[in-house]
């Protein structure tokens, strides 16, 4: 029993930390959400010129580690005089690194359907906007969910890097307890256990909806 | 923003020894990925406690932030008498977790191949070997090379992370020169350039490979 006592102490403070990775993970994948569906729509029907902007946008974000882009916003908030709070730098890098990946699983989704599908959907004599709405996103959507549910358990575990530029979250909160008990295994082992309770749930309900998606075909 | 050509003409050596360090821990990654991701695919096509284990293997690591991972083997070993560099303990975690995704990459490759093949193999008078030889694994190869490339730059990019357990590779150099420097513009530049050109050069060799290892279309 007495090799557990550390965790005995602290495992309401790695609570408040799951909490915390909880709050800016939600608060990131929305934005995230939002702009990436933007960035799939743009690229599937923008001009040229946006075209070649996303997937410009997309290399870039898909070349360079998450952890660079923290850094960097770490480095620099304080030198362009913007007064932005660091969590709220941070939901902005998380957001806009996986709206990169999430238009990809968007536009997977939509490029996905059979073209017969809009072809009927025209021959019906449906306007795009009628289209769109009622036939076409229902089930990109569908088709989209696993992919969305697996990038939103990498967003989940991404929120760990926060902590080397200095926020508060779960991996902090277990780090700070390992200074204090210098009982690494326990404590490390209890945040991966956190992490894995959260992740797994969500990665369950992916497998549902995939399940789901699979019944139509 | 000016760029101090003198400046990077100092910083891209230094920088350079860090890339090397992260090529090194990348390609090792890989390589050990390639057959630890077959061995944990095969083991969970077994029955019994094997097949079980390796399917618990897979969604612990994929399930928990590498972070978290490199803390409890880095922090973790030490304590109890298997004391890891940091260079270590970072490739053992690194391998860990992408193993995990490698198996699953290996499963979809081999359940995306019809039981049809195998039954025309079969019928044709094929031996195994000569079935997986010559009709099953080229298919599965042609499929599994886009996402492994995927893993690589997932993998070249997870490396950054090891800065955290103070390894010498590009990003802990690039957050000692903008320390000491305060040149956080370039600096952060020249990083995001270089791995650019690291995940680039995956992603052009995979297509080359698939060209080449592809027969069917």
């Amino acid at each position: 029993m007495k090799t557990f006592a550390p965790l005995l102490h602290s495992y309401w403070y790695l609570f408040r930390g799951a909490g915390m990775t909880v709050l800016m993970a939600t608060t990131a994948v929305v934005p995230a959400t939002l702009l990436g569906a933007l960035l799939a729509l743009a690229q599937i029907f923008g001009s040229r010129a946006t075209r070649s902007a996303i997937v410009g946008y997309i290399f870039i974000i898909r070349g360079i580690p998450l952890l660079v882009l923290l850094t960097f916003v770490y480095y620099l908030l304080p030198l362009t005089g913007v007064d932005l709070p660091p969590f709220w730098g941070v939901v902005l890098v998380l957001a806009c690194y996986y709206a990169a990946f999430m238009s990809e699983a968007f536009r997977a989704g939509i490029l996905s359907l059979p073209q017969a599908q809009w072809d009927a959907a025209k021959s019906l004599g449906m306007s795009r906007r009628l289209m769109l709405r009622i036939v076409i996103f229902p089930q990109a959507l569908r088709l989209a969910a696993p992919p969305f549910i697996n990038l939103c358990i990498n967003l989940i575990k991404a929120t760990s890097l926060v902590s080397i530029v200095g926020l508060w979250e779960l991996t902090m909160a277990s780090r700070e307890v390992v200074e204090r008990t210098l009982a690494p295994f326990q404590i490390f082992l209890a945040a991966a256990a956190m992490y894995f309770c959260i992740c797994y749930a969500l990665a369950l309900y992916g497998k549902y909806l995939e399940r789901r998606v699979l019944v139509g075909h | 923003m000016p760029i101090d050509v003198h400046f990077l003409a100092r910083l891209f050596p230094a920088l350079l020894e860090g890339a090397e360090v992260t090529v090194e821990l990348a390609v090792l990654t890989m390589a050990i990925c390639v057959v630890w991701g077959l061995v944990v695919a095969l083991g969970q096509a077994t029955r019994g406690p094997l097949g079980w284990a390796a399917g618990a293997y897979i969604q612990i690591v994929r399930n928990t932030p590498l972070l978290i991972q490199m803390y409890i083997v880095y922090f973790g070993l030490s304590l109890v008498g298997v004391p890891l560099s940091g260079f270590a303990s970072g490739l053992l975690a690194l391998c860990l977790q992408n193993g995990g995704y490698v198996a699953e990459i290996y499963r979809g490759g081999l359940q995306s191949v019809s039981a049809r093949q195998y039954e025309a193999g079969r019928a044709l008078g094929m031996r195994r070997w000569t079935l997986y030889r010559s009709v099953i694994l080229p298919q599965v190869i042609a499929r599994v090379i886009p996402p492994l490339a995927n893993q690589g730059i997932s993998i070249t990019k997870d490396t950054s992370q090891v800065a955290a357990i103070a390894v010498m590779e590009i990003m802990k150099v690039a957050q000692v020169w903008v320390e000491s420097s305060a040149n956080t513009y370039d600096v952060f530049l020249a990083v995001g350039l270089i791995y650019l050109v690291l995940t680039s050069v995956i992603s052009v060799g995979a297509r080359v490979a698939e060209r080449q290892l592809a027969f069917v279309s």
